[in-house]
C-alpha cells in the first residue's frame, strides 16, 4: 500500500489510498429451518488523486497491478471533475474499541445456534412462520495519503435478526438484536416481537382519516432518509434543501433532539475519522427542535465554503461497496434522543391511531421536499388506546416537516434504524392515512 | 480460465460443486448540474464457489485467488453444518451440463466508442433540461458494465458468457418558490451502444413534464379507479405479483406457498403474465442464469391462473416444477438467487381510447418511480399523472403513491390495452441489486387502486 501512494503520490499533487478486507457470514433460517450459510471475504483497494485541481479515481480487488489503478485514476482526470479541497492532514484521534477478537472465533455452529435459538423462542409463543439470520462482518480498513495521513482500524458487527410472519401475508414483526460481538436477543426484545405479533394477529379493515401514527424503528426510514437529504451539505449546493436558510430556527417539534455521535464506540460502526481521514466529532444536528448544523464531506464543505464535518462516507444509501464509491456526505451515526415513555404508554396514548411496524415504498416520492407516502406493511390499528388488530391496505403520506412537528411522545429506548440511527418510537399526531 | 478454474474444482470433493469467475469492466460518467462529477473505468474480478454436500448447501464469495484454498475449506465446513443441522436435504434438479460460448449481438460494442464521445452524448442529454428555467439541478450518468462470465461444474458444464449493460438515467428536478418537483429519465439496454443513440426526444418529454408537474396539483388521497401506462403496467406486475412468482419467496412461506399453487386463480380471466428474457434486444436478455440453466420462456398467469412460476435448481426440486433458468447473481460478489427476468402482462385487445371510455372518471397515471413489495402487500409511485372525466384526461395530478394486495389486486384488473412497452433501464433490489431486471406491459385498466395522497 505504501508504494501504491508513492507511485500514485509522484504521478499527482496528492494522492490518497483506501483499502479495506471484510470478512462475513451468515446463517439464514426460513421457515424455522436453515436455509443459507454463506461466506464473503472482500477485498478491495480504492485510489483518488488530485492533479491540479481534478479528481482521478480508480479501484481494483488487489495490488497486482499498482501501475494500471494509477493509469486508471490518470485517465480518469481528462474528464475534468473538480476537486477544490485538500486531502487532510494526520490528525490526533482517540482509540475507539470498535473491534471485539471474540467475532472473529464464532464458530459455525454458534452462529447457526443463534438463530435457531431466535426461532425457537418465537415458535413457543406464536402461530407465525418464521425466519431468522445470524451474522457477523469483520472489517479492516485503512486510510493513507500524501500529506501524512496514516490511520488502519479494524471493526467488528454482529447481530441476530427474527421475524414472526403473518401466515398468507408475507409481511410480519421483526426485531435485531446488533452490537460488536454476538449477544443473544435479549428476552425483552423477544418478548416485544412475540406479544406484538399476537396482538395484530387479526386483520382488521380501518377507515382512514386523520389519526395518531406511532412510527416504529423498522419503518423511520421513510423519515430518516428525508432528514438526511434536507441537513446534507450536497442538497444545501444542490439548492434542494427546504431548510437551507433555517439554522437557528425551531424546525421541528421542541421535544425532538437529533445528535451525531461517532465517537461513541458502545455502540458498533463507531469511528474516529470519516472515510476520507477528517476526524469525527460530536454534532448535534435539531436540539429541541431547532436546527444547528448541516453536514458536509470535503467535496461539499469546500464548493460552500465550510469547514468539513467529518461526514464524507464511502457508501450510498443502498450500502454500496465502500471500495467502488466515491465518499459523499452521509449521517452514519444518528441518534434521536430517546423520551422516556414505555411503549406501552405510548399506545395508551392514541385514541385512534396506526403503529407502522414496517414502510413501503420509503425509497420513492419526492424525498427531497421531505414529502412521503408509503405502504404500510404491517400496521397495526389502534383503538381507545388497545390494539385491535392488523390494519390492511393502507397508505400513510405526509412531510416531515409537518410531521416531525406534530410529535406527541418518544418512546424511551432506542432501536437500529436505516442508515446507522438509533431511534426511539415516535408518536405523532394529525398524519393522513388512506384506507380501502 | 477455465483449465485454473477446473483445477481448483477437483479439489473439492463433494456431492455437486459449481465455481463461477467474473471479470467486471464498469464505466461510468455523471454530471449533477453543469458539473461532471464522475468519469471511472475499472475492472475488477472475483470468484464465487458452492457445494452441496450430504444435503447440506453453502456458498463462499472471494476476492484473492490465493484465497481460493480457504474458500473450499470454509465451504465444505459450512456444507457439513448445514447437513447435520437441516431437517431436510437439499437437492438440485437434474440439469444436461452444457458447454458453450455466448457473447451478444451488440447495436454497437460501447467498448469501441471513445470516452470523448460518451461524454459528449452524456452532455448533449444534460444540456437538455438544464435549458428550462425551472429546471434547479439534474443527476444524470451514464452507466456501462460488462459482466465476463466463466461457470464451470463438476457436472461437466462449461459456459462462457457476457452482459453488457448500457444505460443514461437519472433525475430532473425544477423548482418553484418552495415546491420542488423531480422526474426520472431513463435510456439504456443490453444490446449495445445503439440503444443511447438519438434519444433527445426522451429528454425533451421529461423536461416538458417536470416544469408541467410544478403546476399540477396533488393528488387526493383516496380510492380511484385508474388507467395505468405501460411503464407502471410493467412495474405492477413486477411488484404487485412477480416476486411471488419467485420460488424462493414462497417456498418458505407455507400459507402463500398453499394459496399459490399452479392451478390457483390469482387475477381476472382477461390476466396474461409471462416472463421471457429470451427476447432479444431487450434490457432483461440472457442465455444462461449463473447456475448455467439455460433462461427458457415461462407462461406465469394465463386467464387469470397461476401457471408457472421462476427457479433455480433447489427451488424446482423442491417444488417438483420443470427449470426455468432465473437464477442470477449481481456479480462475483454474491451466490445465485431466484430473479425475475423480463416479466410482461400480455397485450389484450383494447386501444387507449376504449379504455378511456371504460374508464369514465378515474385517473390516468404514467411512468414509475419507485416500487416496493413486503409478502401480500406492494407499494409503486407514479411520477404523473391526469384526472380523467367522462373519458376526457383533464388536469394535470402529482405525488402520487399506489398501495394494493396481491390477492385483490391482480381479480381487479378490469381491461387490458393492446400495446406493449419493455423497460430499458432497471435496479431491482433483493438482497443484491439487478440492473437488467425488465419489465412491462400494455395500458391497463384497474378498479379499487388506493392512493396515498400527501
Amino acid at each position: 500500500m505504501e508504494k501504491l501512494l508513492e507511485m500514485a503520490g509522484r504521478a499527482a499533487d496528492q494522492a490518497e489510498v483506501y483499502y479495506r478486507d471484510s470478512v462475513s457470514d451468515s446463517a439464514v433460517f426460513q421457515d424455522a429451518k436453515l436455509h443459507d450459510i454463506e461466506t464473503n471475504l472482500l477485498s478491495g483497494v480504492s485510489l483518488r488523486i488530485i492533479k491540479d485541481g481534478k479528481l482521478g479515481f480508480a479501484y481494483s480487488r488487489n495490488l497486482k497491478d499498482r501501475q494500471g489503478l494509477i493509469d486508471n485514476a490518470l485517465n480518469s482526470l481528462k474528464g475534468g471533475v473538480e476537486a477544490n479541497y485538500d486531502f487532510p492532514k494526520a490528525a490526533q484521534l482517540p482509540e475507539l474499541a470498535t473491534y471485539e477478537p471474540s467475532v472473529k472465533e464464532l464458530s459455525g455452529e454458534e452462529l447457526v445456534r443463534q438463530a435457531e435459538k431466535v426461532c425457537q423462542e418465537i415458535a413457543k409463543n406464536t402461530r407465525a412462520e418464521i425466519m431468522a439470520v445470524s451474522f457477523t462482518e469483520r472489517q479492516r480498513t485503512g486510510i493513507m495519503n500524501t500529506r501524512g495521513l496514516r490511520v488502519e482500524f479494524q471493526s467488528s458487527v454482529a447481530g441476530v435478526y427474527g421475524s414472526a410472519i403473518y401466515p398468507g401475508s408475507g409481511s410480519g414483526i421483526s426485531r435485531m438484536e446488533q452490537g460488536k460481538a454476538m449477544r443473544d436477543m435479549s428476552d425483552e426484545l423477544l418478548k416485544e416481537l412475540v406479544d406484538l405479533y399476537n396482538a395484530g394477529e387479526k386483520a382488521v379493515d380501518i377507515k382512514g382519516g386523520r389519526m395518531k401514527v406511532l412510527f416504529m424503528p423498522n419503518s423511520m426510514i421513510a423519515l430518516l432518509w428525508r432528514l438526511q437529504s434536507g441537513l446534507s451539505g450536497r442538497s444545501l449546493y444542490d439548492k434542494i434543501s427546504p431548510v437551507a436558510d433555517k439554522l437557528g430556527q425551531r424546525i421541528f417539534h421542541e421535544k425532538l433532539t437529533i445528535v451525531d455521535d461517532p465517537l461513541n464506540d458502545s455502540y458498533p460502526g463507531a469511528r474516529a475519522c470519516d472515510d476520507e481521514g477528517v476526524p469525527c466529532q460530536r454534532r448535534v444536528f435539531i436540539e429541541k427542535g431547532v436546527l444547528q448544523s448541516f453536514f458536509y464531506d470535503l467535496k461539499y464543505a469546500g464548493k460552500l465554503g465550510a469547514a468539513p464535518t467529518g461526514h464524507g462516507y464511502r457508501s450510498g444509501q443502498w450500502g454500496d461497496d465502500p471500495v467502488t464509491t466515491k465518499p459523499g456526505p452521509a449521517l452514519r451515526h444518528g441518534f434521536i434522543q430517546p423520551g422516556n415513555k414505555s411503549f406501552q404508554e405510548l399506545v395508551a396514548m392514541m385514541d385512534r391511531g396506526l403503529i407502522i411496524e414496517g414502510a413501503l415504498g420509503a425509497h420513492s416520492g419526492n424525498i427531497p421536499n421531505g414529502d412521503y407516502s408509503i405502504g404500510v406493511s404491517p400496521g397495526l390499528y389502534v383503538e381507545d388506546g388497545r390494539i385491535v388488530g392488523r390494519a390492511k391496505n393502507v397508505m400513510v403520506a405526509g412531510n416531515i416537516y409537518e410531521t416531525l412537528k406534530n410529535v406527541v411522545d418518544l418512546g424511551n429506548r432506542l432501536y437500529p434504524a436505516f442508515g446507522g440511527f438509533w431511534v426511539p418510537p415516535l408518536l405523532f399526531q394529525d398524519v393522513s392515512v388512506a384506507a380501502r | 480460465m477455465f483449465e485454473e478454474l477446473k483445477k481448483t474444482l477437483s479439489k473439492i470433493s463433494a456431492d455437486y460443486a459449481d465455481i463461477r469467475y467474473e471479470r467486471m469492466s464498469e464505466n461510468y460518467i455523471a454530471y449533477s448540474g453543469r458539473e461532471l462529477v464522475t468519469l471511472s473505468s475499472n475492472d475488477t474480478d472475483g470468484f464465487v464457489i458452492r457445494v452441496l454436500k450430504g444435503g447440506g448447501l453453502a456458498s463462499v464469495a472471494f476476492t484473492k485467488p490465493e484465497e481460493a484454498e480457504a474458500a473450499i475449506r470454509i465451504a465444505l465446513e459450512n456444507a457439513v453444518l448445514f447437513a447435520q443441522k437441516s431437517r431436510k436435504p437439499v437437492r438440485f434438479a437434474e440439469v444436461r451440463p452444457a458447454r458453450d460460448e455466448f457473447r451478444p449481438q451488440l447495436s454497437e460494442d460501447p467498448e469501441k466508442v471513445s470516452l470523448e464521445e460518451k461524454m459528449a452524448l452524456l452532455k448533449n442529454y444534460n444540456d437538455i433540461p438544464l435549458s428550462a428555467p425551472q429546471v434547479v439541478n439534474t443527476n444524470i450518468g451514464y452507466a456501462e458494465v460488462k459482466r465476463s462470465k466463466y461457470f464451470v461444474s463438476n457436472e461437466g458444464s462449461e459456459i462462457r458468457e457476457d452482459l453488457i449493460t448500457v444505460s443514461i438515467r437519472g433525475q430532473i428536478t425544477a423548482r418553484e418558490g418552495n415546491l420542488i418537483q423531480n422526474i426520472r429519465v431513463a435510456i439504456g439496454g443490453s444490446d449495445g451502444f445503439g440503444s443511447l443513440r438519438r434519444q433527445e426526444d426522451h429528454f425533451e418529454k421529461q423536461t416538458k413534464l417536470v416544469c408541467d408537474l410544478l403546476k399540477a396539483k396533488p393528488v387526493k388521497s383516496g380510492v380511484y379507479r385508474c388507467i395505468v401506462n405501460p411503464d407502471l403496467a410493467g412495474v405492477f406486475a413486477h411488484e404487485a405479483f412477480g416476486h411471488f412468482s419467485e420460488a424462493d419467496i414462497v417456498e418458505t412461506l407455507p400459507a402463500m406457498r398453499e394459496k399459490m399453487k399452479l392451478g390457483a386463480k390469482l387475477g381476472s380471466d382477461i390476466l396474461n403474465i409471462i416472463d421471457d428474457a429470451t427476447i432479444p434486444n431487450q434490457l432483461g436478455f440472457y442465455r444462461y442464469d449463473d447456475e448455467g440453466v439455460a433462461v427458457r420462456p415461462t407462461p406465469l398467469i394465463k386467464n387469470g391462473v397461476l401457471v408457472g412460476r421462476l427457479h433455480s435448481r433447489r427451488t424446482a426440486a423442491e417444488f417438483g416444477e420443470p427449470l426455468s433458468g432465473h437464477c442470477v447473481a449481481e456479480d462475483y460478489r454474491y451466490a445465485p438467487i431466484v430473479r425475475m427476468g423480463t416479466i410482461f402482462i400480455q397485450p389484450g385487445d383494447r386501444d387507449l381510447q376504449t379504455l378511456l371510455g371504460l374508464l369514465g372518471d378515474g385517473l390516468y397515471l404514467l411512468d414509475a418511480k419507485g416500487g416496493q413489495t413486503a409478502g401480500e402487500n406492494f407499494t409503486f409511485g407514479a411520477n404523473y399523472g391526469y384526472e380523467v372525466k367522462n373519458g376526457r384526461p383533464g388536469e394535470m395530478i402529482r405525488d402520487i403513491n399506489i398501495t394494493g394486495n396481491l390477492y385483490q389486486t391482480l381479480l381487479d384488473i378490469e381491461a387490458v390495452g393492446d400495446d406493449l412497452e419493455l423497460s430499458r433501464a432497471g435496479g431491482c433490489g433483493k438482497g443484491q441489486t439487478n440492473i437488467r431486471s425488465c419489465h412491462g406491459g400494455p395500458h391497463v385498466l384497474i378498479n379499487n387502486l388506493v392512493i396515498g395522497g400527501i
